[in-house]
């Protein structure tokens, strides 16, 4: 039973993606972010989307995570076409299966750490006494539980990622989307989130990072290049798993 | 999000901006301070005069009276003219009195409860039993019927007994050397008339004493300031009789007489009244007081016209407090929304945001003026002050029924001043919302 059903799984992708094109502006303006992407990204996998900054690979990202429209083409998540799903649907899905985390972190800086980390369990209805519990495991994951009762605004560039990573999670998501996660963060610091995130890759969780760091993208199971809104080049990591492991094992020791 | 949830973050978004939260509270507490007020006053003027007015004689409570005799001091108060020319038909005031015959007419009458001859007694002293000392006194009787005098303590006379029976005012306490409204109750009174024809013989001795019961203690008010005390209607016919013994009752005349109708037929009974005889008119209570509470509502009126313009313009500032919200927290809108909110609910939060600036305000309003409408209170009721004699008159009244319909008017003002800015909030596109800078 177990084993058939993992199958059925592989072979249907979490999300696939058809001719997809977005455009933004009107005619004489208009600007094609995105021309006739098709793509399929499978449970578990860690896929990397590279590119130079205006290449197109945070709208791909966007498009994903259900955030933006498409002009053209269609996307499918968990076999669901995403064109149909409206309302309540959509937010349910972003809600339940998906985790952000941002360049930019976007916190609610007068919060509080945990208030931030529970925003998503707050919008999904959970009791107070229960979302609390939660978030504050999340926060241990991450290493930040001492820092719950801090203000957002008080926290390091690392701290902040961190928090990030913890309500991304606190959620339990099948797909994290990650946004230039290491971008804004020194090269140690930066180790600590790749290590967080690949240990949650690690435990099944679909890793989408958009980067445009190469060694970061090497971490990878999978790395699509885009140049111009097109897909010039996919490649798989064999050594992929190696590296990250190394990695992981260098952060460990960084750690203690 | 839960409801709670929502209303408790809006509330955390208000106190961010401490200042800017403040200010708009600030304007919609002026306009809901102001209407709340001038109600309260509407509210404590209005049950003090409908107290007043069941203390002379409710709604239904009518004094008939010829109709030549109203139309003269209708004319003479007029035209202004002190002088002026006899009318054969009508006759003098004076003269003019009710026929027997019409007398019975309006009795049958369509509406007509009770109708009775108005005495006019003159006794000539009042002293508790066996007392030493006599006090001079004027009393009336009139139907009671189903009105609802403001009495301090004890009960209204029973018209349907030969009991005689009277209610004091306060003022009488002191004189009988009691101190509490209370004690009244039970003691014997004496009352002396003087008895008219007895008098020609021997005016030494025509003094006739009847002994009554005090059953109630009314309280002071400004329509009883004329001090008339209320006996029972066995009382009255017993004090009529005995200062008018020996006289034929033909010509004793009726000069008015009082009754009670049914106030819905108040009306039809005025035109009906019209064509008996010669004409008779009736002055309802409402037709005495009409006047003062007209002036007030007047008053009232401007003040809550005035309310309603700073609530407008307290509106405009919720309005502006609130696009300024949604604009500073517009990549925060987007995360809510990429983490899954709904319109609705990005919606809510803002109206909350809105409804809860809206009931701030109001409740700061009710606080103030509460504070205030005590405090003016207590003042004019302290020694010397002009409300010193009416206890059970409150100026402004802050009764629920005046105060949560005028918070849940604010909330809705506020409410939609909520709409324009809470409707940009949910429209917005998360990935437009989060790349704003």
């Amino acid at each position: 039973m177990e084993k058939s059903k993992l199958k059925a799984e592989e072979r249907t992708p979490l999300i696939e993606i058809t001719n997809l094109s977005k455009t933004y502006g009107k005619r004489s303006t208009a600007f094609k972010a995105l021309e006739k992407i098709n793509l399929k990204i499978y449970s578990g996998e860690s896929v990397a989307i590279i590119g130079k900054s205006g290449s197109g690979k945070s709208t791909l990202m966007h498009l994903m995570a259900l955030l933006d429209q498409p002009t053209k083409g269609s996307i499918k998540v968990m076999g669901a076409n995403a064109s149909r799903l409206k309302g309540r649907k959509l937010n349910k899905l972003r809600n339940k299966y998906f985790g952000f985390v941002f360049q930019q972190f976007f916190m609610n800086s007068n919060d509080t750490v945990l208030e931030n980390v529970l925003l998503p369990l707050k919008i999904a209805k959970v009791s107070r006494f229960k979302r609390k519990k939660i978030a504050l495991k999340a926060l241990d994951i991450v290493d930040l539980e001492n820092k719950a009762k801090n203000k957002a605004t008080d926290l390091s560039g690392g701290q902040k990622q961190r928090v990030c990573i913890a309500r991304a999670i606190v959620n339990n998501p099948k797909i994290i989307f990650a946004d230039e996660p290491t971008g804004n963060l020194d090269s140690g610091t930066g180790k600590k989130i790749v290590d967080l995130l690949f240990g949650l890759n690690k435990k099944g969780v679909t890793l989408i990072i958009v980067t445009h760091d190469e060694d970061l993208a090497a971490l990878c199971d999978r790395q699509v290049r885009i140049v111009d809104g097109n897909i010039v080049a996919e490649t798989r990591s064999k050594r992929g798993s190696s590296l990250r492991s190394r990695s992981i094992r260098e952060g460990e020791k960084e750690d203690r | 999000m839960k409801i709670s949830d929502l209303i408790t973050s809006a509330n955390r978004n208000l106190l961010r901006n401490k200042t800017r939260s403040f200010l708009t509270i600030l304007a919609i507490f002026v306009g809901s301070f102001t209407i709340i007020l001038s109600s309260a006053i509407n509210a404590g003027v209005n049950d003090f005069i409908d107290k007043q007015v069941a203390s002379i004689g409710g709604d239904g409570f009518i004094e008939v009276m010829p109709a030549a005799a109203s139309e003269q001091i209708m004319e003479r108060m007029q035209s202004g003219e002190k002088v002026t020319e006899y009318n054969e038909k009508t006759g003098s005031v004076t003269s003019a009195s009710i026929s027997e015959e019409d007398f019975e007419a309006m009795k049958k009458v369509d509406g007509v409860k009770e109708l009775e001859v108005y005495h006019i007694l003159s006794p000539e002293w009042m002293r508790l039993k066996n007392a030493e000392k006599k006090y001079n006194v004027s009393v009336e009787y009139f139907p009671v019927g189903t009105m609802n005098v403001d009495l301090s303590a004890g009960r209204m006379t029973n018209d349907k007994s030969d009991d005689y029976e009277i209610v004091v005012n306060e003022d009488w306490l002191k004189p009988f050397g009691l101190d509490k409204a209370e004690d009244a109750i039970g003691k014997t009174v004496e009352i002396a008339t003087k008895q008219t024809v007895k008098c020609y013989v021997a005016p030494s001795d025509c003094l006739a004493v009847v002994e009554a019961k005090i059953v109630g203690v009314q309280a002071p008010g400004v329509l009883s300031v004329s001090g008339d005390l209320h006996i029972s209607r066995a009382l009255d016919q017993e004090l009529y009789r005995l200062a008018n013994e020996g006289i034929s009752e033909e010509s004793l005349g009726i000069y008015f007489a009082v009754g009670e109708v049914e106030p819905d037929k108040i009306e039809d009974i005025r035109k009906t009244f019209k064509e008996i005889g010669s004409g008779y008119t009736f002055i309802t209570v409402d037709d005495t007081v009409g006047m003062i509470r007209t002036f007030f509502d007047v008053i009232l009126t401007v003040f809550n016209i005035f309310g309603v313009i700073a609530l407008i313009a307290a509106a405009i500032g919720i309005i502006n407090t609130l696009f300024m919200s949604v604009q500073e927290r517009t990549r925060e809108i987007g995360l809510d929304k990429a983490l899954g909110m709904s319109r609705v609910k990005i919606f809510l939060s803002f109206s909350i945001e809105a409804i809860s600036l809206g009931f701030w305000g109001s409740v700061f309003g009710i606080i103030v003026s509460m504070l205030i409408g005590f405090s003016v209170n207590n003042f004019l009721h302290s020694e010397g002050q002009i409300l010193e004699t009416f206890p059970t008159f409150e100026l402004a009244r802050f009764s629920p029924e005046v105060i949560i319909p005028i918070v849940l008017l604010v909330m809705f003002i506020a409410f939609l001043a909520g709409t324009a800015p809470a409707l940009q909030a949910a429209k917005k596109n998360p990935i437009d919302a989060l790349r704003y800078e």
